[in-house]
């Protein structure tokens, strides 16, 4: 967009920037510690994790009988995690699978309302590193829980299923081994990744290219007109990037839980 | 030379995650669509079916998702 904004609108045809992967790689960090490099995507980080921390400890800091609003409303997105998801997905253990649960879905949810925030505009989920990282997290979490509750009786049913018939075992155990242990991870982190980057890039097209249109009216006349339908879809988007930052949050803490369960009352 | 390919590579890459698209795009309307049904038929369920009508949701997406990824990989 920036460099979009540098050519000539009068003249060239189509203005693209030079290089669309700008988008992707690693922009010079800000400042070093060792081989940390601090970019404004690692601030951001930081700061989601705090504003989660500070959220939850500002929130559930003192039991008073008479919960403020503030108080209110956090408590009531612990009884989402924990009775909507926890207990309901996972079943009455649920309930020691929660405080994962619940950071979980206070950091992703946090990271994806930086899209629609104003003057930060970045969803830090759209760079792979983070959600591959926390889909990481919940891997190793539900493979160990896999074969701590049941032993390599996890690995061996996976493999070879009693409950299909015997002409079908070999390929269902092929499917089911690579959808466990390679899709699950995959799908995972993917699905967050390219959801929260497909709105960036939507919000980032159309509300861009809506400002350089608008911005170029002395230059090329009426015709710059067309920015302003654009801008207007980009505002649509915008709302709509709204429902899909909490969906998105949603859903992944939603498919953690599913995947700790089916680890848990693995009877297959 | 060089440019026609990587204009032919950036095309056929927008192509393929057309066709991906297609079929989750069908599954989610299956999905949703019986996700209505089963909530206006039984509205004191429809709590449950909402849940796993986005975990049904979630999916059948990911095709799509691996498409829109290996667009930009391409």
């Amino acid at each position: 967009m920036i460099l979009a904004s540098e050519c000539d609108v009068a003249n060239v045809v189509i203005c693209a920037p030079a290089n669309v992967r700008e988008l992707f790689e690693y922009t010079d960090p800000w400042f070093s510690i060792g081989s940390f490099h601090f970019t404004r995507t690692v601030f951001l980080i930081f700061l989601a994790a705090a504003i989660a921390i500070a959220l939850l400890y500002f929130g559930l800091r003192k039991k008073s009988l008479v919960p403020s609003k503030f108080e209110t409303a956090i408590e009531s997105l612990v009884e989402f995690v924990r009775d909507g998801i926890g207990r309901d997905v996972i079943g009455p253990e649920g309930s020691r699978y929660v405080p994962y649960l619940l950071a979980l879905f206070t950091f992703v949810l946090v990271g994806n309302l930086f899209e629609i925030t104003p003057l930060i505009n970045f969803p830090i989920m759209s760079r792979m590193a983070l959600p591959a990282f926390l889909s990481l997290v919940t891997y190793v979490i539900f493979v160990i829980l896999g074969f701590g509750k049941n032993g390599f009786r996890f690995l061996l049913d996976t493999v070879w299923p009693k409950h299909v018939p015997i002409g079908l075992r070999w390929l269902v155990g092929i499917i089911e081994l690579f959808s466990i242990f390679v899709l699950r991870p995959l799908t995972l982190a993917v699905r967050l990744f390219a959801n929260m980057l497909a709105g960036h890039l939507m919000l980032t097209l159309l509300l861009g290219s809506g400002v350089i249109f608008i911005a170029a009216f002395g230059d090329v006349g009426l015709k710059s007109l067309v920015g302003i339908p654009w801008f207007i879809l980009g505002l649509g988007i915008f709302l709509f990037e709204i429902v899909v930052a909490v969906l998105q949050a949603y859903i992944f803490t939603l498919l953690s839980a599913v995947y700790i369960q089916s680890s848990i009352e693995f009877e297959h | 030379m060089q440019g026609n390919i990587e204009l032919l590579k950036g095309a056929a890459a927008l192509i393929g995650y057309g066709l991906a698209a297609i079929g989750p795009g069908i599954g989610i309307g299956i999905v949703v669509g019986n996700a209505i049904t089963a909530m206006a038929r039984q509205p004191e369920m429809a709590g449950t079916v909402r849940t796993t009508m986005f975990l049904g949701i979630a999916f059948t997406e990911a095709l799509a998702l691996i498409g829109f990824v290996l667009f930009f990989i391409a």
